[in-house]
């Protein structure tokens, strides 16, 4: 198998609310088309971490995305990476005035990366791909929790991300929804999508991911391998939590 | 009671008018001046912040009476508006006139957008960002026509008020329906009749105006739902 090269590197990140440190510290690497699967207990600091990936939230220390410094980047450099590095939120974020292919289609045309035609041409594609083509002109409001979320990975996929950031997808979800925005998340992985997720279902990360992040306390607490993680590690705390979650 | 419309309908008509008309300028300046200072309002330069604050301070602290004769008399001292008469008014009172009425109403415009803007989860800011999408365009077309469907009762309020608050224009000599009224009132020796006539026709703009904002408010919030 090929190395590939890092497409996000993590260096010295440190976050804090005024007193308040959240995360300590943090360094990683993410390859290309590699999983990574972010893990640990609530307030450990994942989403906040994931949130620095995309500069949704300040921090001091570095994030460096293809080659380029996020950390230091002008706005218009930001929005730029920003346009690589598709997000999934818990809460769907969803515009509720628009439908479900005016979501899709908004950013593409608005920021003149595609025509009218070819956006919504390719978000019919990506809605087929997650099943929801004939919904195509509803709104958000209509839809369930789990097609609310697909609907939000084809908007992020609209815009050909190098990386999909995922904020606990499937949090919000009825049980009975988890299973297919999960899913639509394994095809993504693969057909070869670098993805970073913090989840809480453990299945999941333990097929999907190369690597699991085991977060505490802001810190990165234990990592490696989905077999390493869940089997082999003597971490205390991973135990612990993995005792607990499984 | 009312035998005297006969003959003086065609005032009240004129006043009808220039209360129309001074009352869409004056809730369009609102509007513009609304949405420049809830953007220094929210802003992260602490001068514009001030600055809007300041300004919905003392509007909304001081009799619009008094507003509107100030920036009359200020405004004929700095800029010279051409004796040209509109619908029995001189211009040089009716533009002054339908500007204080606009700064008027901006301040409260100013408030009622930021209530509509707050009321817009940070979640929908987030998803725009991480589009890649600007602060601006996140701004105006993602957050501020979901705050707009948000506020419009608000709104419809604050145009209601600004018709009724318009008959202040009176003190600066614009004759809008209520001076028409009193103006008739003197004539007649007796002003419950025209005063009766006045707050009749406010009452048909203003309930006309909130029949509108209803059917708006019906046509936005219909589309939210659709399934197909």
């Amino acid at each position: 198998m090929t190395v590939e090269p890092n497409i996000i590197e993590v260096k010295n990140l440190k976050k804090a609310y005024g007193e308040n440190v959240v995360l300590k510290d943090i360094s990683f690497t993410v390859k290309k088309s590699e999983k990574v699967v972010l893990i640990g207990p609530s307030g450990g600091g994942k989403s906040t971490l994931l949130r620095c990936l995309n500069r949704l939230e300040d921090f001091s220390g570095q994030v460096i995305f293809e080659n380029q410094d996020l950390s230091a980047a002008s706005k218009e450099k930001l929005r730029a990476l920003r346009q690589k590095m598709g997000m999934v939120f818990q809460q769907f974020n969803l515009f509720p005035h628009k439908t479900v292919l005016e979501n899709i289609t908004f950013a593409p045309i608005k920021l003149k990366i595609s025509s009218l035609q070819a956006a919504q041409k390719k978000a019919l594609d990506l809605l087929e791909q997650v099943g929801l083509k004939n919904k195509a002109n509803a709104y958000p409001q209509s839809l369930s929790g789990g097609q609310q979320q697909r609907v939000a990975i084809a908007r992020a996929l609209a815009m050909d991300p190098e990386v999909m950031l995922f904020d606990e997808p499937t949090s919000a979800l009825d049980p009975e929804m988890v299973g297919d925005v999960l899913q639509v998340m394994e095809k993504l992985a693969t057909e070869g999508m670098t993805m970073i997720i913090v989840t809480h279902e453990m299945g999941f990360a333990q097929e999907v991911a190369d690597k699991v992040i085991f977060m505490d306390q802001g810190q990165i607490a234990d990592s490696g391998s989905p077999a390493y993680i869940f089997k082999e590690t003597a971490n205390p705390r991973t135990k612990e939590f993995i005792s607990k979650v499984m | 009671m009312f035998g005297f419309m006969k003959q003086y309908y065609p005032v009240f008509l004129e006043g009808t008018a220039q209360t129309i008309i001074i009352s869409i300028i004056g809730i369009l300046i609102g509007i513009l001046l609304g949405l420049l200072f809830v953007m220094m309002r929210l802003s992260k330069l602490k001068v514009f912040e001030y600055l809007a604050r300041v300004y919905i301070a003392i509007v909304r602290g001081t009799p619009s009476m008094i507003q509107v004769m100030l920036i009359y008399y200020t405004l004929s001292k700095v800029i010279s508006v051409p004796q040209v008469q509109f619908l029995g008014s001189g211009l040089d009172r009716v533009i002054p006139g339908s500007i204080a009425l606009g700064i008027n109403s901006g301040a409260y415009t100013a408030e009622i957008f930021r209530s509509g803007i707050i009321s817009i989860s940070r979640g929908q800011t987030e998803a725009g960002l991480s589009l890649g999408l600007s602060e601006k365009t996140t701004m105006f077309s993602i957050v501020l026509p979901q705050a707009v469907r948000n506020i419009l009762p608000a709104l419809g309020n604050e145009f209601i008020s600004l018709i009724k608050e318009s008959s202040v224009l009176f003190y600066i000599g614009v004759q809008e329906v209520t001076a028409q009224a009193l103006g008739v009132g003197g004539t007649l020796y007796n002003f419950v009749p025209p005063l009766i006539v006045a707050a009749s026709i406010y009452f048909v703009l203003t309930f006309l105006l909130s029949q509108l904002m209803q059917f708006i408010e019906k046509k936005m919030g219909r589309k939210y739902i659709q399934s197909n």
